[in-house]
């Protein structure tokens, strides 16, 4: 045989009596082994054994949620390497930043993995979800889905708001200071809402010990629940969106009082119309294995090659032991909240309230007022020019205010120039 | 797209696996060669060099390259700097270089009670040079200059009474005569002109503080401080003052020190516990006791130990009371008669003085001289004051004032000064009012002081 040697290596271990075990299948050489490889496959059955050309159209998803999800994986994985070192208290928290940097053996690299990966996991379930909406891909029947995108977007938030506390240095602690007084500026359950979150009225150990629950143990839970149920949803709703599909009436699911009941239905029979394997013209689809999931392997080489790259040059922030006596000037939340930071400079009950809440509500509901179906599919489609327009220019604010509240505010929240001279830092003498 | 063939894939996995194991690698190069290793193979170096015995060569070379520490838990440090600095209790070291220098003079304060950074500052924890000495962001402790190293001193030891730091006394006995209390508070007792001092030391940089008390507003724009003119060796000395104000309470054994027997804690107790209602000292007391001007010179350290213990033990038919003194008690009692004979110390004892006396301790201790000049004199500038742009001398208070509205004066103190020009900024300087700092009793001597501040042969007033 004169296959390469990667190839030929795994055919052997393939069919050993203790690879055949392993595998079930081995290397699969024909259409129903690549059926099979995916479908007796604990890790590959989440995918579907075929998948629509469309859906491996690199510029159609760009790989955003997929990348997401490594970042997540590779978050879960450094995250539990520090949590063998980290103690979630006031007094040791910091030292144990110390230690990591100075004499844990690929302590500071772990850190600044987890710490790159978290900021990377914001901006990519962001890119994603601007990806979802200028495709359209959240229309029916995936309305619910993203949902709960939605929810896994405010979910990253919170896993990273309340890992940027556990350092327990300056910046961790005024970035929560102001985070959290952000939280308590809405009427009525503002105020008990921040109590709840730090255990008292300001930052302290009971909200250290409070976060840190939170970060390693309630958020990653929900976070992978609702993962595992967002990729459900995508296989089940019929895959990624494509365009026509709007006019593919098998992806309707038949009524139930409409069957007749005087018969038993197998379980296909009875699941929502289109699935890739039913799909109208097989020319269409390919065998996930290899197309699908040797795809998804590269993206995952590149996408830890890029957080290890990062992790290498770049040392992820640590300032001064956290002083509450003594706040920065300007103290600045996490980047993602500083255009809501920047917004609270000017109305605390708009910046801090009315925009961010209707901004949630905006979204969840989102798939429920915007119910057309055409241009689904397709980035940027003429007959959805509305719809995106509004969402860029809601973007584009947001960006603005990010970009404002990151770089061009100073002491006393005044502005600056990020080319210009620094400010003269004047103390109360 | 039906070509399963993965002959196109290989490019991209073999080019993207190639980069993640660079990457790795690289990663892996630099965590394993830190650079506190290159210090350590030359230490073992000069060891094997050195090794007479094959026993001695063995050890080094067998000694692994590891992280040296030295764990402090009281002080909740953990001092990593003999990582490098290997040989800092070995003697034969003494002419190396740094890293590999021998530390002197440690015999009393033993590496593994004290570590490094609790006198040398810097960061404990690091393990690379820029970071170990802090002379990196975000750490606020850097290394301390060897010519203020005995700022650390004050932070166990009392600063006025410790003749193994003399800068750092003169620099106390500077701060305490100078009035720096007339603005700033220190351990609470000052005015509120300028901010408290309590921490100065840990948030300012020698360079800064330097700056600072030549010309103020220079470093701090607005500040109303008046620049000082301190001679070289004592701004030197009040810098390093200010460097030891740290606001460190150190724990146990260290801050304990402060209250171990010391002449200031003999004094203290002497003024306590009424001693001077028996005995004479400077022809001031009571007769009922021999005088203690120069007990020093008739009886030894022991002999007096015994006395506090039990004086009938050895003077017979004496009729000082057993006090029960504690240990520490006597022999900071005993210190301070010790050096009492010396000369050493001043008995300054506030019911043997006279009023006018004590009032004169009374401008020293809130540092009054600050803004009024030494001995009210004034000269001390207060830019846009009425009051020829300075702040008032108070040589003719007596003049001005009766006892009563004087001592108003001091209680409420004067917050608006007269402007010289309305149109200019208001004057920085102002009276504070010091009727919550100053006792009423010492406000009586201050006044009575102050009336004594009219130059002789000027009685004949206005």
């Amino acid at each position: 045989m004169n296959a390469p040697l990667p190839k030929r290596l795994w055919l052997w271990l393939a069919q050993t009596r203790v690879g055949r075990s392993v595998f079930r299948v081995g290397l699969p050489q024909s259409n129903l082994e690549r059926s099979q490889a995916m479908v007796s496959s604990f890790l590959l059955h989440v995918q579907p054994a075929k998948v629509s050309r469309h859906a491996l159209r690199a510029s159609y998803t760009l790989g955003l949620g997929l990348i997401s999800l490594y970042l997540f994986f590779i978050l879960c994985g450094t995250g539990v390497l520090l949590m063998f070192y980290y103690v979630p208290s006031t007094a040791q928290a910091y030292d144990v930043m110390k230690d990591l940097q100075f004499v844990v053996s690929a302590g500071l690299v772990v850190r600044n993995m987890h710490r790159w990966a978290a900021h990377l996991m914001v901006l990519f379930v962001m890119l994603h979800m601007c990806r979802v909406f200028y495709t359209g891909a959240y229309k029916r029947p995936r309305e619910f889905n993203w949902v709960i995108g939605v929810g896994l977007f405010l979910i990253t938030l919170g896993l990273s708001f309340t890992g940027y506390l556990l350092p327990w240095d300056q910046l961790a602690f005024w970035a929560i200071t102001v985070g959290t007084n952000i939280a308590g500026y809405a009427p009525i359950v503002g105020p008990k809402l921040k109590y709840l979150l730090l255990g008292g009225n300001v930052v302290g150990q009971d909200a250290l010990t409070r976060f840190y629950a939170l970060h390693v143990i309630v958020l990653p839970a929900i976070a992978g629940l609702m993962i595992s149920v967002h990729l459900f949803r995508v296989r089940k709703d019929g895959g990624l969106s494509r365009p026509g599909e709007a006019d593919d009436t098998s992806v309707e699911s038949i009524p139930l009082a409409q069957l007749p009941t005087n018969k038993s239905y197998g379980l296909m029979e009875l699941a929502r119309g289109t699935t890739p394997q039913v799909g109208k013209n097989p020319d269409d689809e390919v065998f996930s294995w290899p197309h699908l999931v040797f795809r998804e392997l590269l993206l995952f080489l590149l996408v830890i090659a890029v957080v290890l790259f990062l992790a290498i040059f770049w040392n992820a922030p640590l300032e001064e032991f956290a002083n509450p006596i003594h706040p920065p000037n300007p103290a600045k939340a996490p980047w993602y909240f500083l255009g809501l930071q920047e917004l609270v400079s000017y109305s605390a009950f708009w910046g801090g309230v009315v925009v961010p809440a209707l901004l949630v509500t905006m979204l969840g509901v989102l798939p429920y007022i915007d119910r057309g179906r055409a241009g689904v599919g397709r980035w940027f489609a003429r007959e959805r020019t509305v719809a995106n327009t509004i969402f860029t220019v809601c973007l584009i604010v947001a960006i603005v205010l990010t970009i404002i509240g990151t770089m061009f505010r100073g002491p006393n929240w005044g502005w600056v120039e990020p080319w210009g001279p620094p400010p003269a830092i004047t103390e109360g003498h | 797209m039906n070509d399963f063939s993965l002959r196109k894939f290989y490019g991209w996995f073999t080019l993207l696996g190639l980069v993640v194991g660079v990457l790795v690698i690289v990663g892996y190069y630099r965590d394993e060669n830190r650079p506190w290793k290159v210090y350590q193979r030359k230490f073992l170096q000069e060891e094997i060099r050195r090794a007479v015995t094959p026993d001695q060569r063995l050890l080094a070379q067998n000694t692994p390259l590891q992280i040296r520490q030295i764990l402090l838990p009281e002080l909740n440090r953990v001092d990593r700097c003999t990582t490098c600095h290997l040989a800092v209790e070995d003697p034969s070291y003494g002419n190396f270089a740094q890293p590999l220098a021998y530390h002197p003079l440690h015999d009393q304060h033993p590496f593994d009670k004290f570590g490094c950074t609790v006198c040398h500052r810097g960061q404990g924890r690091a393990t690379t040079v820029a970071d170990a000495h802090g002379n990196v962001p975000f750490w606020n402790e850097p290394m301390l200059p060897t010519k203020y190293l005995q700022a650390s001193c004050g932070q166990c030891h009392e600063a006025a009474d410790n003749p193994a730091a003399p800068e750092l006394a003169r620099g106390n006995q500077l701060f305490e005569t100078v009035g720096c209390r007339g603005c700033h508070k220190l351990g609470g007792v000052g005015g509120n002109l300028g901010p408290e001092l309590d921490r100065v030391g840990a948030r300012r940089a020698p360079e800064w503080l330097k700056q600072h008390f030549l010309s103020p507003a220079t470093v701090t724009p607005g500040s109303g401080m008046p620049p000082q003119k301190f001679a070289e060796p004592d701004l030197e000395a009040i810098v390093l003052y200010m460097l030891s104000q740290t606001g460190a309470n150190l724990p146990g054994f260290y801050g304990s020190m402060k209250v171990l027997p010391s002449v200031s804690e003999g004094r203290r107790l002497f003024q306590l516990k009424g001693c001077i209602g028996c005995h004479t000292v400077a022809g001031q007391g009571g007769k009922i006791g021999p005088a203690l001007d120069d007990v020093g010179l008739r009886r030894k350290p022991e002999w007096m130990m015994q006395h506090f213990r039990d004086p009938q033990s050895v003077s017979p038919g004496s009729v000082m009371p057993r006090f029960g003194f504690t240990e520490a008690e006597a022999r900071a009692l005993t210190e301070f008669l010790v050096h009492l004979r010396d000369q050493k110390v001043s008995l300054s004892i506030p019911a043997l003085m006279e009023p006018t006396v004590r009032g004169r301790e009374v401008f020293r201790k809130y540092g009054c001289a600050g803004c009024h000049g030494p001995e009210g004199k004034g000269g001390v500038p207060n830019p846009n004051a009425k009051t020829a742009q300075q702040v008032p001398a108070l040589t003719y208070v007596a003049d001005g004032y009766t006892k009563p509205e004087l001592k108003k004066l001091i209680v409420n103190g004067q917050r608006e000064i007269v402007a010289l020009d309305p149109h200019h900024p208001a004057p920085p300087l102002y009276m504070p009012a010091w009727g919550n700092t100053i006792k009423d009793a010492e406000i009586d001597d201050l006044v009575a002081y102050l009336f004594t501040l009219k130059p002789k042969g000027e009685d004949a007033g206005f």
